[in-house]
């Protein structure tokens, strides 16, 4: 186990995020996972839960930093563990609901509940692509890495030329949507 | 670039916001009458939403594989 880190603030992680991601959500997760397994356990919740827990909040976490979305008054560990209360709160509340319908009712919210989960198809678009063109562009839209940092990892000579590939990229994406554009909205 | 790849670098400032407000005008006036053009943007707006799915599944693939090393 490590030793705990100190607080990282806002700027700052953001920074250590786009420079050495792993290394960076390694040391959030280190001390999230335990205090909030903890915290599960004793709200009626499994290891699984906690896992899925943490996932989901650092994940919500990744966006809103990169995004430049938050003003963090904490450390990103207390900011995130709010967060999870949140979410097991909900939850709980959630399963509770569930539990006071009949089974068959019960069935039906929970198929309809995963009807409107987020589309997945979409990623398979991205995946298509192939391996080069789908990491140019997460790297560069998601993770929110730098073109001179994405240019080196990818072997694209220069940033000017990473910069275009990145444009054909979202070309080709652009262009295999039509099919799906065509069958859900008209 | 070649202007397909310029127009989808325009659109993108346009999408995120980033266009002057002139500029700007013009990307909406030309929405209202330009029906194929419209279903561009749709295409592109939703390829910004791929691009996020992807991105999320990459994620968690990560914190999967953290989550292993660390705890598992």
């Amino acid at each position: 186990m490590q030793t705990i880190t100190n607080p990282v603030m806002a700027s700052d992680i953001r920074e250590a995020l786009i420079l050495d991601r792993e290394k960076t959500l390694e040391n959030i997760y280190v001390n999230l996972y335990p205090v909030v397994l903890h915290y599960v356990r004793q709200r009626q919740g499994t290891a699984e839960d906690a896992q899925d827990l943490v996932q989901e909040s650092v994940m919500l976490f990744y966006e809103k930093v990169m995004q430049q979305e938050l003003e963090l008054t904490s450390s990103a560990t207390t900011y995130i563990m709010a967060v999870c209360k949140n979410r097991w709160r909900r939850e709980l509340e959630k399963r509770n609901r569930q539990q006071e319908l009949s089974p068959e009712i019960s069935e039906q919210v929970g198929a309809e509940e995963q009807e409107e989960e987020p589309d997945h198809k979409l990623a398979a678009f991205v995946e298509q692509l192939g391996e080069k063109c789908s990491k140019v562009l997460v790297s560069f839209y998601y993770l929110g890495q730098r073109m001179e940092e994405i240019a080196e990892q990818l072997n694209y000579g220069t940033v000017r030329s990473a910069t275009v590939q990145k444009y054909k990229c979202l070309e080709r994406l652009r262009k295999s949507l039509a099919a799906y554009t065509i069958n859900h909205f008209r | 670039m070649r202007p397909a790849l310029e127009e989808i670098k325009h659109l993108e400032a346009f999408l995120q916001g980033r266009l002057p407000e002139e500029e700007e005008l013009d990307v909406e006036i030309r929405l209202l009458w330009d029906q194929e053009w419209k279903q561009q943007v749709t295409q592109q707006q939703l390829s910004y939403q791929a691009i996020r799915e992807a991105g999320r599944q990459q994620l968690r693939q990560e914190l999967q594989a953290v989550h292993q090393r660390l705890f598992g």
